[in-house]
């Protein structure tokens, strides 16, 4: 009689209510290997942009992914603003990194929360999730939304902050630093969480490089690598800002750095609302988008964004490409899980803050 | 030890943090995207905000006696983008803080914008031009305003009969016709 058999986990249900589906060997509780099956959220969204004109994809892309769903067009924006060769109004580069910044809180603590439910703590799930209603707030008092901020147009900003905006966007950031270093807190010295998560999925440096991981996952491995620093877009060059590393590796050490990372966020975006300085939000009207083609990235809140655009003239794109995060992330999931208990694949798995409906769209 | 329960026991005394809707108005921000509105007393039918709609929401037919547009937007189609609002030149379409949609199946083509814009008509010769409601020609016809009401061909016309010539030395049309 064998010892190994293989179970089958998902493609529901995993940890998020995205579908992912795992073939996993496992002996007695221990996995000993897993294969991962994608495609169950194809909705065929490249083909998608083909058909559509340049401004009806910056509403497409917005609706890849809901929790960086700032990220996409922003990154597509910047594609065709790099294709057109047109340079963004200054306040208009400010409102985005805030649009940026509002979303990573957000998704950051919207994944941490998750932790804490995967571990079974659903009190400090709610609790987080609480937390992450400030920002909620934020969007729908500023933006018009809880999820698509609809902050973006080509060539510049739709919306703008006014003195009411920026004084209700700084009581609510207010209201949100003491809540967050609570958090901060609470997930580090918790002993449950800690028992729960820390030494688990370990990600180690040399295989975070060889897996070529981004993010989060890749900065609590050691790899000091964001996109913010390394290819500086916007006026994050301006900000005072540090990238957040560790070197454990584990479940644990990714929740916390995504709650240091939100504290960073914070800051930028008091730093913004600060020096914003005056003047349009937008390009005048329309921007005409040449033969050629051009690549944007952007550090959304799960890693790297890469667009890819290509036009032949006409007011659709021939050609709109993108890569997400987690398709480079999910893959490093084989090197973490090995070994691991069959328990704690969901935290596993969540702890690389899957998006699979921007992996597959 | 357990440094949560302390914040356990705060939230609990401080009870739930959720709205009272429907027994209660829920908290609307003024910015709100919420249902679109259109209003056809601003429309110059320019047909931006279908071109931009990702979601092929909106909707414009010629009426068969060609009077004028049906101007259709399917708030079930819509995507609450605002794009079209950004983009309209008149401001005839905005997003209200109206989210209040909710509506048995069977009705579901029939919530929707149903308004209908009456094409303009020359001043001079009574062709069929783009719309020109009074609120427009307050914020753009003021300029020249008997060429604003005029259809493209009337207007080169108008242009070329100025008393006014181009060029000091150049006699003008009106002066040769006579």
């Amino acid at each position: 009689m064998s010892s190994t058999y293989t179970l089958p986990v998902g493609p529901l249900h995993v940890a998020l209510e995205e579908p992912m589906y795992f073939d996993v060997k496992v002996e007695g509780e221990t996995v000993r290997a897993v294969e991962l099956a994608a495609g169950h959220v194809h909705r065929g969204m490249e083909a998608l942009a083909m058909n559509r004109n340049w401004f009806q994809n910056i509403t497409l892309t917005e609706r890849v992914c809901s929790l960086c769903s700032n990220s996409h067009p922003a990154t597509y924006c910047m594609a065709l603003e790099n294709l057109a060769g047109i340079v963004v109004p200054e306040r208009a580069q400010y409102l985005r990194v805030i649009a940026d910044e509002v979303k990573r809180i957000a998704s950051h603590l919207f994944n941490v929360g998750i932790m804490a439910h995967l571990v079974g703590f659903d009190s400090l799930f709610m609790h987080a999730m609480e937390i992450r209603e400030i920002m909620q707030d934020v969007k729908e008092g500023v933006y018009g939304n809880r999820m698509n901020l609809g902050a973006l147009t080509i060539g510049g900003c739709r919306y703008d902050i006014d003195e009411e905006s920026k004084g209700f966007m700084l009581d609510q950031l207010n209201k949100l630093k003491p809540l967050v270093a609570e958090l901060h807190n609470v997930y580090d010295t918790d002993p449950l969480i800690k028992t729960r998560t820390q030494g688990i999925g370990v990600l180690p440096l040399d295989k975070a490089i060889e897996y070529e991981v981004v993010g989060p996952v890749a900065r609590a491995s050691g790899v000091n690598y964001d996109v913010r620093r390394k290819v500086p877009y916007a006026v994050y060059p301006e900000l005072d800002f540090e990238v957040q590393t560790d070197t454990a590796g584990d479940v644990h050490s990714r929740a916390m750095l995504r709650i240091r990372e939100a504290v960073e966020s914070v800051s930028i975006l008091e730093q913004c609302l600060e020096r914003m300085p005056e003047g349009p939000n937008q390009l005048p009207g329309f921007v005409p988008i040449p033969k050629g083609e051009a690549i944007a990235r952007s550090e959304a809140p799960r890693g790297e964004v890469f667009y890819y655009v290509r036009s032949d003239g006409t007011d659709m794109p021939q050609r709109l490409k993108w890569r997400v995060p987690t398709y480079m992330n999910w893959e490093a999931l084989q090197v973490m899980m090995a070994g691991c208990q069959v328990a704690d694949i969901p935290l596993i798995v969540n702890s690389i803050d899957p998006c699979i409906s921007c992996t597959e769209r | 030890m357990l440094p949560f329960l302390k914040i356990m026991v705060k939230n609990l005394l401080a009870g739930p943090s959720t709205e009272a809707f429907p027994f209660a108005p829920a908290h609307t921000p003024a910015r709100f995207r919420g249902k679109a509105n259109h209003d056809k007393n601003k429309c110059i039918l320019c047909g931006i905000c279908r071109h931009v709609c990702a979601a092929g929401a909106i909707q414009m037919r010629v009426v068969e006696d060609g009077s004028g547009v049906e101007y259709v937007l399917w708030h079930n189609s819509c995507v609450f983008c605002g794009l079209c609002a950004h983009y309209c030149p008149t401001k005839a379409l905005t997003m209200t803080d109206d989210w209040h949609l909710a509506h048995r199946g069977e009705d579901r083509f029939a919530v929707r914008e149903d308004s209908f814009v009456r094409y303009g008509q020359c001043s001079t010769c009574g062709a069929r031009i783009q719309p020109r409601p009074a609120v427009i020609v307050e914020a753009l016809g003021t300029r020249y305003p008997d060429r604003f009401m005029m259809c493209p061909s009337c207007k080169r016309e108008s242009l070329a009969k100025r008393s006014v010539p181009a060029k000091p030395d150049m006699e003008t049309s009106e002066t040769s016709d006579e």
